[in-house]
């Protein structure tokens, strides 16, 4: 069977396409019927805003994977791809919106659609008011939608359904980009099934560890969803600040760190590999950047009038250094009334990230690490114009091709950046607010400065901001070039293979 | 003596000294080559049984008596052919087979390692070595060349007499500041003599000593009368020689630069080095090598593929001030060169390959040869039960075997040859020859 080629979406692969769109919206959709289920037994609400779409959505996927395999093979090309994997978000985070518009969570189907991608790109950001007053079903939704975004839709496609014989190394690439991709057996399947197994144990033990810390068992399930995928939804309107407690604190605080580590260390680590490296050293510049930031914003939290004690300072910046840096944005405090200086430090936090490979947004400490060395090398050729210079973290040499594209990534990631803060500008926000919310975005982290600081929400943001918000995290989230590649006229034409 | 009959696959550089030196030794040697016109010119020039063929075939390899031969050597420009023609041979019932590696890819650490894997006896890897050299050379301040004996305990340096060094003037046998009888050779003009009492060193000379490895520091910062420590080094090549030793190098704390001309070498060698710097500089010229430093740096290696192109940096290094001037000199016809241009030592993977071969070829008590570029050697051999030299006082061993006794190591303890001092069996005797001739060693120190 060929299915006919619109004459207006040129040279679309479909026998690509298929298998992974519908594959997201499977996942999207047993995870509603999840949602349904518990709706069902709670009673509290939100059974036909999950039920319906799920009734839908379930026949119509398996419908599009079984048609995938009678598809006619067609050769698969860089671009097939990209295109793949941004559509098959779109479609899942459109499948994601559509119970927040049925239960009547929101009127507006832009604000749906920014909360169920916030979930899916795991930034955070919420325009629900008041979470106690949703049905158990909603929050559970929220919380589930993070956690299937957090290791990647594709992922979890590549893992579960191997059988649909799509070209699995094109997507998974896409969806993990650059330097991030890191392949761990010969197979894309098999690694797949490595990153969602040590996602799923992770997982597991965040829940426990929070139930006995001291949560009730429903928001440790919720959270422990959330906080291990560094998405920072909660099932309280005062997100964590709401249990007070140094205990749980503690545990998404390591949750977080667990999250922002390359899962491919965790793999080596168990396989007890003597070659632990490169991924060992990004993980200690992780945890260094970790500590030498938490030091700083303490004395700069001591130094300033923000009245707080020794102990409070140490956990009040530790845990948002972290929050931040693992682009979780769960507030415990208000960081917006502290001084300037870590303000900004903060946002800067947000475009380093964590680990590649793990669920956190940003530009990944090892993009970091490399751009460091890069500069330096640079200013190094003007003493010595005939040295010869390699890119290497301990355990590995890059090539120039990685030294060209993390520059490029870099000099991409901050033209996004400037040009967002620009539209957001636009809309009437003020500066801080204006970048805050860019990079909040971008970097999936979700809360920011100013009118989207931690006691505000993007609901001051004007509707079209919103929409180009929700764009700017999946653009966040897939590493930039997946997405605007598709936005360059080179993609559509015919010729290009 | 019982003539050992080897073949020598292979006639380059290596092949044919080896096929020299073992011919002059009076061995049955048999050298295969590809090419005919190299066959040609050989058979002429060589007491030696020279035929065309590909000897990593076994067909040529049966065909020339394979089984019945002692030792194998394939020292071709072809590491690829080498492992096969010495795996071959050692399948097709070779006594000893020797292969020349040049490619690091075919080791897992050290030079030995390829016999558990490949069924060769010996590789010899020449380059590794004299990169080994060289960085031993370099790491002791007033010696031009350095080499270790007995396991370590010994260690003989070449060192150049400055015009501050306390030698000077008198006859070696008035000197009494400095261990008894330690200097046993000078080189002049390029030629190795054995030291006399009576002998005078100038400036410029080559000095031979030997000390225990605790030491040679002393002694040779003596001779040579300065002892600035070298601090930086420019290896200029980074082949085959010039990696090796600057990994060993970058692992102390000196500060090492490398020069390649070819850019994808130098992209691949930077990529396998840690500290060093690598510089990708095209032409041999005074004013490039001015531009990196040349004469700031302790120690200037050339180590580059090309003789010609060693010797003439070296004398540029020279001329620009820098410290110590190495140099990689591979063909014999350019080793009086290094002497005429006032480079202070020349190292030769040849001679290196040539040492591990006659070290098979004369028997198990010689333990190590060092052949020096002036036809000298060095040799350290096994004093054997009953032997005629067994209870001999060194001066009486050392006219039996016609040659100097430099040192003896008895365990862990070094002698230096004191008239009272007598051989014992199992003692470690260091000998030094200035021409090459071995057959009285092996009267003084075999077995009767």
């Amino acid at each position: 069977m060929r299915l006919p080629a619109p004459r207006f979406l040129p040279a679309i692969n479909w026998q690509l396409v298929t298998p992974v769109v519908s594959g997201a919206v499977l996942a999207v959709a047993l995870g509603e019927l999840v949602c349904f289920v518990v709706a069902a037994i709670d009673g509290g609400g939100g059974t036909l805003a999950f039920g319906a779409p799920a009734a839908v959505l379930i026949p119509l996927s398996v419908a599009g994977l079984t048609l995938a395999r009678r598809l006619r093979a067609a050769p698969i090309r860089a671009r097939d791809g990209f295109l793949a994997v941004t559509l098959a978000w779109l479609v899942a985070a459109v499948a994601g919106a559509a119970p927040f518009l049925i239960e009547g969570t929101f009127d507006r189907v832009g604000d749906a659609f920014f909360e169920s991608m916030s979930g899916l790109t795991t930034t955070g950001a919420t325009l629900v008011p008041v979470l106690e007053r949703e049905p158990d079903a909603i929050l559970l939704w929220r919380s589930l939608s993070q956690w299937l975004g957090g290791v990647g839709i594709v992922v979890l496609v590549v893992a579960i359904a191997p059988a649909t014989g799509l070209a699995s190394q094109r997507v998974f690439y896409a969806e993990l980009s650059g330097v991030t991709a890191e392949r761990l057996t010969p197979r894309v399947a098999s690694t797949a099934k490595i990153i969602s197994t040590i996602y799923v144990t992770l997982t597991a033990a965040g829940i426990v560890a929070f139930w006995a810390a001291g949560m009730p068992v429903w928001d440790a399930l919720n959270h422990g969803m959330t906080t291990i995928a560094t998405g920072g939804f909660s099932t309280r309107t005062e997100s964590l600040g709401a249990f007070d407690s140094l205990a749980i604190e503690l545990v998404a605080l390591v949750l977080m760190v667990l999250g922002g580590i390359n899962f491919a260390f965790y793999w080596l680590v168990l396989r007890r590999r003597d070659r632990m490296w490169p991924q060992a050293a990004e993980v200690r510049a992780f945890l260094l950047i970790i500590v030498a930031v938490s030091a700083v914003l303490t004395v700069t939290l001591l130094a300033s009038d923000a009245g707080l004690g020794f102990g409070e300072s140490v956990r009040a910046a530790t845990f948002t250094t972290v929050s931040f840096i693992t682009t979780t944005g769960i507030v415990t405090d208000d960081f917006d009334v502290w001084h300037d200086f870590a303000r900004l430090g903060l946002v800067c936090l947000m475009f380093i990230g964590a680990c590649a490979g793990s669920t956190t947004g940003g530009m990944k400490v090892i993009r970091v690490m490399l751009l460091a060395k890069a500069a330096g090398q640079e200013l190094q050729r003007q003493l010595q114009p005939k040295a010869v210079q390699v890119l290497r973290v301990p355990g590995r040499v890059y090539s120039e091709g990685v030294r060209r594209g993390v520059l490029a990534f870099f000099l991409v990631y901050l033209l996004v950046f400037a040009f967002s803060t620009l539209v957001m500008a636009a809309f009437g926000l003020d500066a801080v607010s204006a970048t805050s919310a860019a990079s909040s975005t971008l970097n999936v982290v979700g809360t920011g400065l100013g009118t989207v600081g931690p006691t505000e929400s993007f609901a001051s943001i004007p509707e079209a901001g919103r929409w180009y918000l929700s764009f700017l995290m999946l653009v966040g989230r897939l590493e930039v070039f997946t997405v605007l590649v598709l936005l360059t006229p080179a993609f559509w034409r015919r010729s290009v293979a | 003596m019982r003539a050992v009959k080897v073949i020598v696959i292979g006639s380059g550089d290596v092949g044919q000294h080896i096929a020299r030196t073992l011919s002059a030794e009076r061995h049955d040697v048999t050298v295969v080559d590809m090419d005919p016109a190299r066959v040609e010119s050989l058979q002429a020039d060589l007491d030696a049984l020279v035929v065309p063929g590909n000897g990593a075939s076994p067909k040529v390899l049966r065909r020339l008596g394979v089984d019945e031969t002692d030792l194998v050597c394939a020292v071709t420009d072809n590491d690829e052919a080498n492992v096969i023609a010495a795996m071959a041979a050692h399948q097709l019932g070779a006594g000893t087979t020797v292969a020349r590696v040049r490619d690091d890819d075919y080791f897992e650490g050290d030079a030995s390692s390829g016999r558990d894997v490949l069924g060769i006896d010996f590789v010899i890897h020449p380059e590794r070595a004299t990169a080994a050299d060289l960085a031993e050379s370099i790491l002791l301040p007033g010696s031009v060349h350095v080499e270790y004996f007995a396991n370590g305990r010994l260690a003989i340096t070449e060192s150049v007499v400055d015009t501050r060094s306390t030698l000077l003037g008198r006859p070696l046998g008035e000197r009494r500041i400095m261990r008894p009888n330690f200097i046993f050779g000078i080189i002049r003009d390029g030629r190795a003599i054995a030291a006399e009492p009576y002998h005078k060193v100038q400036a410029g000379d080559h000095v031979l000593a030997a000390a225990a490895r605790e030491d040679i520091r002393e002694v040779a910062a003596q001779i040579a009368g300065r002892t600035v420590r070298v601090r930086e080094v420019m290896i200029f090549g980074a082949g085959r020689v010039g990696l090796p030793l600057a990994r060993k190098l970058e692992k102390t704390d000196l500060r090492v630069s490398l020069m390649e001309r070819d850019a994808d070498r130098a992209r691949y060698v930077a990529e396998h080095l840690h500290r060093a710097t690598v510089l990708h500089e095209e032409g041999v010229s005074k004013e490039a090598l001015l531009a990196h430093g040349v004469d700031k740096v302790g120690a200037f290696v050339a180590c580059a593929g090309d003789d010609r192109a060693n010797l003439l940096a070296a004398l540029h290094a020279k001329q620009l001030g820098a410290g110590l001037n190495l140099a990689v000199v591979s063909r014999e016809e350019f080793t009086p060169l290094v002497d005429a241009l006032g480079v202070d030592a020349a190292f030769s993977p040849r001679l290196v390959t040539a040492e591990a071969i006659l070290r098979t070829v004369r028997g198990a008590n010689v333990a190590a040869i060092h052949l020096m570029l002036g036809g000298g050697e060095i040799l350290e051999v096994e004093a054997e039960p009953d032997c005629s030299a067994d209870g001999r006082t060194l001066e009486a061993a050392a006219a039996m075997v016609k040659a100097r006794i430099v040192a003896i190591v008895r365990g862990d303890r070094v002698i230096m040859p004191l008239p009272d001092a007598r051989v014992r069996a199992g003692d470690h005797v260091i000998v030094f020859n200035p021409r090459a001739g071995v057959a009285d060693v092996k009267r003084g120190f075999h077995a009767a």
